[in-house]
């Protein structure tokens, strides 16, 4: 499973829509996520609302999100919520708990209902 | 005489109770506050089975209506399956109705008109309130994702609100309920001065959850009018304080304190046996507010 394409599909989908731009215009934030299994690091990027995502590490980050590859591939491509792994400890998160809440609602305004 | 504890994720500094007639019964009512402790409150429940005749939920919605749609938050219904014998309520039995009748009572009454501006600090968990005044006409902006996720995104219409309700509501009542609302000492500590002052400027009635209020109100708040729930004494005190030129509360202030809509409730299913599923549970509401007001006014 391609976890960077499945996160640069999820940085376009969040540019593309004016609400989300509107919502994150105050947020700026760098992101780390780490696939546990595969051992790789990726990032995702907010600027002011205008979101990119990476591969290699981030070691400012703000915020750091851990699982398995395909747990974080289904989340970013809006295959699962990241409620059910993160209630269930699958998904761990380390920061902020209004970015983590931020992160949940850009997911359910995108693939939600 | 009957009982009915109203048990509250919310701090034990506001505990209180008191001894009222209602519907030609004599109860007691108190409250007891778990300070967000989530176990203490389930295990509390489990004391109170069986030997109160009703219990509230307090400082949690157990169902979030919108719209004729019911989501369950899981922590509530966690803690209402640990009464097997009492019936356990969340306030959300009366919201509907009593707080749709608050804002056309006002409205009647000329209190408030729908030239004014709204700020609902928060829709989602009293939509029959934010329904109320969109119907009359009001402009509201819902600032539910503002003040619980701290996302500056004011929601401006009912579409919206429902849209939003739609999409995040069924993944939101799964989490962690502390992460979704202030509870125990966090009720209880303001947020920094100026926070979203704008939306607070803006308006000149300020509705919802007063612990939402509380937190992010600023210092001055000249000729608003709060619409609001549970406050104390001391609460209304202090917004007069900073300027505020009324101050209603949705259910009945009786002996310095407004009661949470779960303690109207359990009072209501404790004093006749109904809930809100029975046929006559709206006119028995209709009723009981008429004679708690009436106390109120006494």
């Amino acid at each position: 499973m391609d976890l960077l394409a499945a996160l640069e599909t999820f940085a376009e989908q969040c540019n593309q829509n004016q609400r989300l731009r509107q919502m994150n215009r105050d947020w700026s934030r760098l992101v780390e996520l780490w696939a546990t299994d595969t051992d790789q690091r990726y990032w995702l990027k907010s600027d002011a609302g205008s979101i990119t995502a990476g591969i290699g590490e981030a070691l400012e980050a703000e915020l750091k999100i851990s699982a398995r590859n395909d747990i974080l591939h289904d989340i970013f491509s809006g295959i699962i919520t990241p409620t059910e792994p993160y209630n269930a400890g699958d998904l761990l998160v380390k920061g902020r708990q209004d970015d983590m809440m931020r992160l949940d609602i850009i997911t359910l305004l995108i693939w939600g209902e | 005489m009957k009982r009915v504890v109203s048990v509250s994720l919310g701090t034990d500094q506001r505990d209180h109770q008191v001894t009222l007639s209602l519907l030609g019964q004599t109860v007691i009512v108190k409250r007891r506050g778990v300070n967000g402790n989530l176990e203490r409150a389930e295990s509390l429940i489990q004391i109170l089975d069986g030997s109160v005749d009703a219990i509230g939920l307090g400082g949690i919605d157990r169902y979030l209506v919108m719209a004729g749609k019911r989501y369950e938050v899981a922590d509530a219904r966690r803690l209402a399956l640990a009464a097997h014998h009492t019936p356990v309520v969340d306030g959300s039995g009366l919201k509907d109705t009593w707080e749709r009748w608050i804002v056309e009572d006002l409205t009647k009454s000329q209190v408030i008109n729908p030239s004014m501006s709204v700020l609902m600090v928060s829709a989602m968990d009293r939509f029959g309130m934010a329904e109320a005044f969109y119907q009359k006409g009001y402009q509201v902006v819902a600032g539910d994702l503002i003040f619980a996720s701290h996302i500056n995104y004011p929601i401006l219409t009912r579409d919206e609100l429902l849209e939003l309700g739609r999409k995040l509501l069924p993944e939101m009542v799964k989490l962690p309920f502390w992460q979704l609302y202030p509870t125990g000492a966090q009720q209880l500590t303001a947020a920094p001065e100026n926070h979203y002052k704008e939306y607070f400027d803006a308006a000149d009635i300020i509705a919802g959850d007063f612990h939402f209020i509380k937190r992010y109100m600023p210092s001055r708040l000249e000729n608003k009018i709060i619409l609001t729930n549970t406050t104390t004494d001391a609460d209304r005190a202090m917004l007069r304080s900073r300027g505020v030129r009324d101050v209603v509360t949705t259910t009945p202030v009786i002996e310095g304190r407004s009661f949470g809509t779960n303690v109207v409730e359990a009072l209501l299913v404790a004093l006749s046996g109904l809930t809100q599923e029975h046929d006559g549970w709206t006119e028995l509401v209709a009723k009981a507010r008429h004679e708690l007001f009436k106390l109120t006014a006494s």
